[in-house]
This record gives C-alpha cells, structure tokens and sequence, in this order.
C-alpha cells in the first residue's frame, strides 16, 4: 500500500474519532481542546497531501485563533453543557444523510487519488514545469534541476499532451489538445502577463508570469498566488465584515470614568518572562510570513493571524490596559479598513495603469513577472492587516466585562 | 552507513524512546501533577533529540537552522507552558497525590 495513502487513512480515521469525541464530550473545555486537536490532525493531513499552504492556515486559524476565541467565549458561559435528553431528531438526521450522501456523491465527478490523467497535470503543471518553477534558471537560492530533466519530455508523458511549443507565450496548443477533444475546456488566456514582452536582464529568466519571474520557489504557492484576484479579496472582506458585525453586537460605550480593566499577571514571574522574550519574535515570525506569503507557503490570513497572536499573548499576561497603550481601540479599528481599502486599492491602481480590476502585472510594464510581485505583497500585506485587527477586536470584545 | 546517518538514527531512537515514556506515563501515572509530569519530558526533551536527530541528515543549510530554531522555540515554550497548567492547578488547590495521601483528582 501507498505509504502516503496509509498514513492518511490513519489520520482521517483519527479525526473521525476526535469529531465524535467533540460531540460526546459534556465538559466545554475539553470540547474546545478537541476541536484544536482536530484542526492539528487536519494540518497533518494537508501536509501529507503537499500543500503546505493549507496546512499552514490550518494550523494558525484552526489550531491557534479560534481556540483562545473559543475559550474567550466559555468565559462568558457556563463549562459544563447541560445534559439532554438523548432521542433520536428524525428530521435533522435525514437532513444530515442527505447532504452527506450529496457530498460524497459530488466526489465521484473528482479525480482518482494520485490519477495522472487529472486535468491539472495537463493543463497547469506541464507549463509549470515548462517554466521550471522550483528549479534552476540562475536566480538566486534556487536548486538545480533534477539530473536529465527535460521539459519536453515531462509534458509529453503518457502521450495524452504532445506537440506544446516551446514558447510559453503560444498558447494555441490548448485548443487543438487532447483535452479539447475530450470536451475538457481549456480557458485561452487573453490580455495575461504571458502574452507580455519579458525582458531577459540578469538573473531573470524569460518565463511569463506564474512564478514571477523566476521569484517563486513553490509551484504550488505560485499556483494560489497567481489567482489571489476576486475570491480572496472577497475572503477578506468577509472577515472585515465579521469584525464590524461583532462591534455593532458587543460593544458599549463606555461610562464616564470608568478603568480599563483586565488583571495583569503581576506574580507569575516565568510567564511575564518568557512573553516577554517571545512576543517580538511572534510579530518579527507574523511579519515574515505575511512577506513571504507570494514567494512560499504562508500569506495574509496566516501571518495576520499569528500577530493578533502575539498581541492577544502580550494582553493576556500584561493585562488589555497595557495593549491598549500599544494599540488604542481607535487604531485598530482605522486598521481594520485600512487593509480592505489596500487590497481594492491595488487593483483599482490596476485599473488605472490600463490594465483589468487586480491585474498585478500592470503595476511594473517593463517586468510584468516584477509587478506581480509587487502586487501580491502588497495584497497579502492588505490581507495580513484586517485579519490581525478583525482577530484582536473580537478578542478585546470577548474579554471585556459584560454589564451584568 | 555514513556517521552521520548513524548519529541520527541513535538519536531518532533515543527521542521515541522518550516519547513513548510520556505517552506511557500519561496512561499509568496516579494524578495530574506525575501525568503533566511524563508529558512535558515529550515536550521537550523528546521533540529536541527528534529534530536535532533530523538535522543530520538534511542537506540543507537554512533547513538545519530552521530545525534547530523551532528545536530552541519548543524547548522554552514547551516547558512554560506545563509550568502554566501545573500553577493553574495548584492554584485552584489541586493536591498532588501521594502514598499516605491518595486524595486529591484520581
């Protein structure tokens, strides 16, 4: 048996047994632990399938933030769920079966596991590997390629794609392809940085735009970058939206005179030591991630994520008064819009430089690969900002005294 | 086999050695305070020997410094942390349990 198979049949399995014991167990607590244990399975499983990427967000969202949100929550209510009384809801459980039944069924329209005749292995890798994202052209800190790799020869396997040209840029080899008269529709891209002119200067390979300009060490971090467009700007927003939403619900004005609160933790001498230490590398680990989020695994979401981290970590131990020096209320609210607004704000720079909503490559004419990267950065830096802020105001939220 | 395959593999086995300690440990131990105990040792001295194990056998520069930064991350993070769990309980006046005295959480 497939070791990767294996292993992942093991995990699931887990996770299956953890799902159960989530809805089993009656103290919250527990629960709220096992739902983290979940997501870390989850991570394992996505990090077995390669994509790290995934795995990552897995682990900071899943594993990380919403675990302290969950138990910022329970402080609010009671630890113990109330026993019910155990009977069977018909109802619920047809409507359950069903839309299980229509998952799974929807997974027979997939790939096998591991299929080779995927679309994607026709389609995208081929050119990816045409372009030898993740291996050597000369740029710096990136390897070799693999001894007698040919490029023509790795598209050109199991004969299903033959004849692609050479030139990237050509792209009429789609519609003439094996897919095609499979009835597999493979979209011509028209107005892409591909069709652009790529200057061949030092240490930049002549490759349109998906590992941008030799940039991106990852294929599959150059894949999910080069469609960072419409759905992650949307992702963001909803987030932002979520923050706002939770503003209007919880927040009260506050009374005339009244402290800011939240004990710090004055005698617990090894924690305030060791947040202390560890704090700046949070943020310093948040902020690399964010940068290196077009370059490798990681992004917005994750790295934003791991500063409210640190943030909420600082809070907890030196008290929200002492956050509240560092970041006042009112900042992290101008923050929270203001990673939005960059995000639509590159792409309406886009716009205006003549090229389409979010058409990074328009930012630098001269490189198109350079002004998708510059793009990104920019965007996963608008990401990084409002889920960090959005994250730290549900925290404060949560962890402020209700009116009783 | 090349030294370096051999150091890792000793030191590979040594880490689950102590892994599998904790995770008997965390089974057999009579309360709350011995069974933190065993899983803190997994914590940090297991994962330490694991990737220290790992970076001899990585070709990679930055890839052995990486290990070694999350190796150094976890041994401070891993035993704050039981040290949190361990006071929380002691302040909420676990006893720890002991021959004369068995009481405290089973």
């Amino acid at each position: 048996m497939n070791a990767v198979v294996l292993i992942d049949t093991l995990l699931l399995i887990l996770v299956t047994i953890t799902a159960v014991a989530i809805i089993e167990v009656r103290n919250l607590y527990a629960s709220v632990m096992l739902t983290s244990v979940y997501s870390l399975l989850m991570a394992l499983v996505w990090v077995n399938m390669h994509s790290m990427d995934v795995a990552f967000t897995e682990a900071a969202v899943g594993g990380g933030i919403s675990t302290i949100l969950l138990i910022g929550t329970l402080v609010h209510t009671a630890r113990e769920e109330r026993p019910i009384k155990a009977r069977v809801h018909w109802k619920a459980l047809l409507v359950t079966a069903v839309t299980g039944a229509a998952l799974i069924y929807g997974t027979f329209d997939m790939p096998r596991f591991g299929d080779p005749h995927a679309p994607i292995h026709h389609f995208r890798v081929p050119e990816m590997m045409a372009q030898t994202v993740g291996f050597a052209n000369g740029t710096k800190g990136k390897q070799a390629p693999p001894e007698g790799f040919d490029a023509r020869e790795y598209r050109s396997f199991n004969g299903r794609v033959a004849d692609i040209p050479d030139d990237p840029t050509d792209t009429a080899w789609r519609e003439t392809s094996v897919l095609a008269q499979d009835g597999i529709i493979v979209p011509k891209v028209i107005g892409h940085a591909a069709h652009a002119p790529v200057h061949d200067d030092a240490g930049h390979h002549p490759h349109p735009a998906d590992d941008f300009n030799g940039h991106v060490p990852n294929s599959v971090t150059s894949l999910l970058a080069a469609y960072r467009g419409y759905d992650t700007m949307f992702e963001t927003t909803v987030i932002f939206t979520a923050g706002i939403s939770l503003i209007m619900l919880l927040r009260r004005p506050r009374r005339q005179g009244e402290a800011q609160v939240g004990a710090p933790m004055v005698d617990q001498a090894v924690l305030r030591v060791v947040t202390k230490m560890s704090v700046p590398f949070i943020l310093l680990f948040g902020l690399y991630v964010i940068t290196h989020g077009e370059l490798g695994p990681g992004g917005g979401f994750q790295g934003g994520v791991v500063i409210a981290c640190g943030f909420i970590l600082y809070a907890l131990i030196f008290g929200r008064a002492a956050l509240y020096r560092v970041l006042p209320p009112p900042v992290i609210d101008v923050l929270t819009g203001l990673g939005v607004l960059l995000y639509s704000g590159t792409g309406a720079a886009c716009l205006l430089l003549g090229g389409q909503f979010l058409d990074y490559s328009m930012l630098n004419r001269l490189s198109p690969g350079d002004g998708e990267s510059l793009g990104m950065t920019l965007v996963e830096y608008g990401v990084g900002i409002t889920v960090s802020m959005v994250m730290l105001n549900i925290f404060n939220q949560l962890a402020e005294e209700q009116p009783t | 086999m090349l030294w370096n395959e051999i150091v890792t593999t000793v030191l590979l086995g040594l880490g689950c050695v102590v892994s599998l300690t904790g995770a008997l440990g965390l089974l057999r131990m009579p309360d709350f305070y011995t069974r933190l105990h065993t899983a803190g040792k997994t914590d940090s001295l297991g994962q330490f020997l694991i990737l220290l194990g790992l970076v001899f056998v990585t070709p990679d520069l930055l890839t052995q410094i990486k290990l070694v930064g999350v190796a150094m991350i976890l041994m401070i993070a891993a035993p704050t942390a039981t040290h949190a769990i361990t006071k929380a309980a002691h302040l909420n006046d676990l006893r720890p349990w002991t021959k004369r005295d068995p009481g405290g959480e089973p």
